[in-house]
């Protein structure tokens, strides 16, 4: 073997074992990751529970002014009228007062009832307390001090309405610029940990490793799938097609469409694969409803998949141009220029009188 | 095979102090034989005109990587997108694994290297020199196969894990997340140049014109028979191979998604022991047909 044999080789060598060194120490969590950790996410995960099933955030600022938004209105999607009926009863305006949300849901404790779920909605804007306060009481709400936090409870329907969760929900002033929106137990519960002496989400690991992953979104919800089956009463004959699934995540960015991003984690690598199966399968049909509708076709959204191992991920991009395509006509004047579609049979444009 | 040469293994046998005359010289064992094969080829094969395709040819998924790389510091890659859908950097680290490397490079590499290790020798009319040394002829086939092994295993490996270190921690992945599907692949992708240079130096070694038989079995039967519902794929190397393959298949056309739709995943031990008996296979024929073949030079 000639000396620049010999070279290259033990070079080659060197560059191998030393990216194989790297990829190792990282794995075995020889990178300050916990340094990283207490960057990731919003600040208020330092109020969630450590056990907390789902979590989610939303960035109101940048949904709110987005052009999504603003198309997705002006073909009857979100309308005013869930942000009045918040302004009516707790005086805060989502648009112009909340920059984030932040919401959690508790893991179900045994023996809670059926119809009560233990979650808690932080958000962070700019709130006039001394305004909200006189508004809450003009409404016939309670207000009161708890450990030094104002808590502001509304006037209590539970006669009413015959739900113990209604006439529980209370609002609290946690810091400036910080309101918790949710039922008193739990609100008083983050009020407790805020000395610092409990665990929040930043020590669940597997948590925070999902929600580092959703830095740049828009919006994201990560948790315990078997949270969301057990909330959404699914039947047992779905239920026992559905791959198991230990942890959940999706968010998305939104711009001028909405990019987003879903990952799962299962138990096994069996499970990733039957999983993956059956996106495929939900893709292809998706794709074929899309066949009916050529200009929809050449707009509709390339679905990546990727993960290894017990992973599997999902991203696609819905442009605007698609919503305007798939969405039925119901806009009016000045609306934005959209390739033309062609009028379906069963919504007939009328001419205007 | 009595004629020796000044440098071939030579062995004196030491009878006692008092034996006096001659020296008995001995042929070389069948693994000095491949071992002294391996070392005459190992430089030859990595300084040919064939290393700078291999370079160029390896050198382009690693140039891609840097480059997503240094965009990302220079903040210019904002969210990578495939197909106008964001992904993160395990997924285009897992795309370029099966798009890259298992579809084209290892199959390429396996076609180049392995139909030359003795169709080279004819073409240059050097297997005179080979054959008329006192070593098995099959001695000559395994220690170039096993050449042939260590090139594009010292070229490929580590370009993967320096595209490894480059790609996976864009779009928020963690070298971490990745580690255990990269060890994955070194190991498949090691075992598939193994498999496909065996195969291909079977097909040098039988056929007249084997490189057009090569390039059509690895890019036209074995696409074709991947695609197809039925037994015939299991008469690939690729359908072992991608069983082992930790990452999503991309679905990046009909073929990939035909092979999807019609796809059963053998398991990682009958892959591994597939893969193993055509190495095995591969090798003895290609040896039994290297040592019964009568090589006409043409003049």
């Amino acid at each position: 073997m000639t000396g620049k044999t010999r070279y290259f080789l033990i070079g080659s060598a060197l560059v191998f074992f030393v990216g194989l060194s790297i990829g190792l120490v990282a794995y075995y969590g020889g990178m300050p990751q916990g340094l990283f950790a207490s960057n990731t996410g919003p600040a208020e995960l330092a109020l969630v529970p450590e056990d907390a099933a789902v979590v989610a955030y939303a960035n109101v600022k940048q949904v709110m002014s987005s052009d999504l938004r603003q198309r997705l209105r002006q073909f009857g999607g979100p309308s005013d009228e869930g942000r009045d009926e918040i302004r009516t009863s707790t005086g805060i305006d989502i648009e112009q007062d909340i920059d984030h949300v932040v919401a959690f849901m508790d893991k179900r404790q045994d023996g809670a009832p059926s119809h009560t779920t233990d979650g808690l909605v932080l958000a962070r804007g700019r709130f006039d307390q001394g305004r909200l306060e006189a508004f809450a009481r003009e409404k016939g709400a309670t207000i009161e001090d708890y450990k030094g936090k104002r808590l502001i409870r509304p006037k209590a329907k539970a006669e009413e309405t015959g739900h113990g969760s209604e006439a529980d929900l209370e609002v609290a002033f946690l810091e400036s610029g910080l309101v918790a929106i949710g039922p008193s137990a739990v609100v008083r519960r983050v009020i407790d940990g805020q000395g610092g002496r409990s665990r929040s989400a930043r020590d669940n690991a597997d948590l925070m490793k999902l929600i580092a992953d959703q830095r740049e979104s828009s919006f994201w919800v990560v948790g315990q799938f078997a949270a969301i089956t057990s909330q959404a009463k699914l039947p047992q004959a779905v239920t026992d097609r559905i791959p198991p699934i230990t942890w959940f995540s999706a968010g998305g960015h939104v711009n001028g469409g909405v990019q987003v991003m879903m990952k799962a984690e299962t138990n096994s690598d069996e499970a990733a694969n039957n999983l993956r199966d059956i996106v495929r399968g939900f893709v292809a049909l998706a794709k074929l409803q899309a066949g009916n509708r050529p200009e929809a076709q050449a707009l509709w959204p390339n679905v990546e998949m990727g993960g290894t191992g017990k992973t599997v991920s999902l991203s696609f991009g819905v442009t605007t141009q698609l919503i305007d395509v798939m969405t039925p006509k119901k806009r009016g004047s000045g609306a934005t220029p959209k390739p033309a579609a062609p009028k379906g049979p069963e919504t007939p444009e009328k001419p205007v009188k | 095979m009595s004629t020796m040469t000044p440098d071939m293994n030579v062995t004196v046998p030491m009878a006692g102090p008092s034996l006096a005359g001659p020296a008995i010289r001995k042929a070389p064992s069948f693994a000095t034989a491949v071992l002294r094969v391996f070392d005459l080829s190992l430089g030859q094969m990595l300084w040919s005109r064939r290393t700078i395709f291999l370079g160029l040819v390896v050198g382009s998924p690693v140039a891609l990587g840097l480059m997503l790389r240094i965009l990302d510091a220079l903040g210019f890659a904002g969210t990578i997108r495939m197909g106008g859908a964001a992904v993160t950097g395990p997924t285009v680290f897992g795309n370029m694994i099966w798009l890259l490397y298992l579809r084209f490079l290892v199959p390429v590499l396996g076609v180049f290297y392995g139909t030359s290790l003795i169709a080279d020798e004819v073409d240059d009319k050097t297997i005179t020199y080979l054959f008329v040394r006192p070593i098995s002829r099959r001695a000559v086939l395994v220690g170039k196969y096993l050449a042939y092994v260590v090139t594009t295993v010292f070229v490929v490996l580590p370009s993967v894990v320096v595209l490894y270190l480059c790609v996976q921690p864009l779009g928020h992945g963690s070298l971490a997340e990745g580690f255990m599907g990269l060890l994955i692949d070194l190991g498949l992708l090691g075992v598939g140049l193994a498999a496909y240079g065996a195969l291909f130096a079977l097909i040098g070694a039988g056929i007249k014109h084997p490189l057009v038989v090569g390039l059509v079995f690895a890019f036209g039967w074995e696409q074709v028979a991947l695609a197809l519902p039925g037994y015939l794929r299991k008469f690939t190397i690729a359908y072992y191979l991608q069983a082992l393959v930790p990452h999503v298949m991309p679905a990046d056309g009909l073929g990939s998604a035909l092979q999807s739709l019609f796809r059963d995943v053998p398991s990682p031990t009958m892959s591994l022991s597939a893969i193993f008996v055509v190495i095995v296979v591969c090798l003895a024929i290609a040896g039994w047909m290297v040592e019964k073949r009568e090589y006409v030079l043409e003049q």
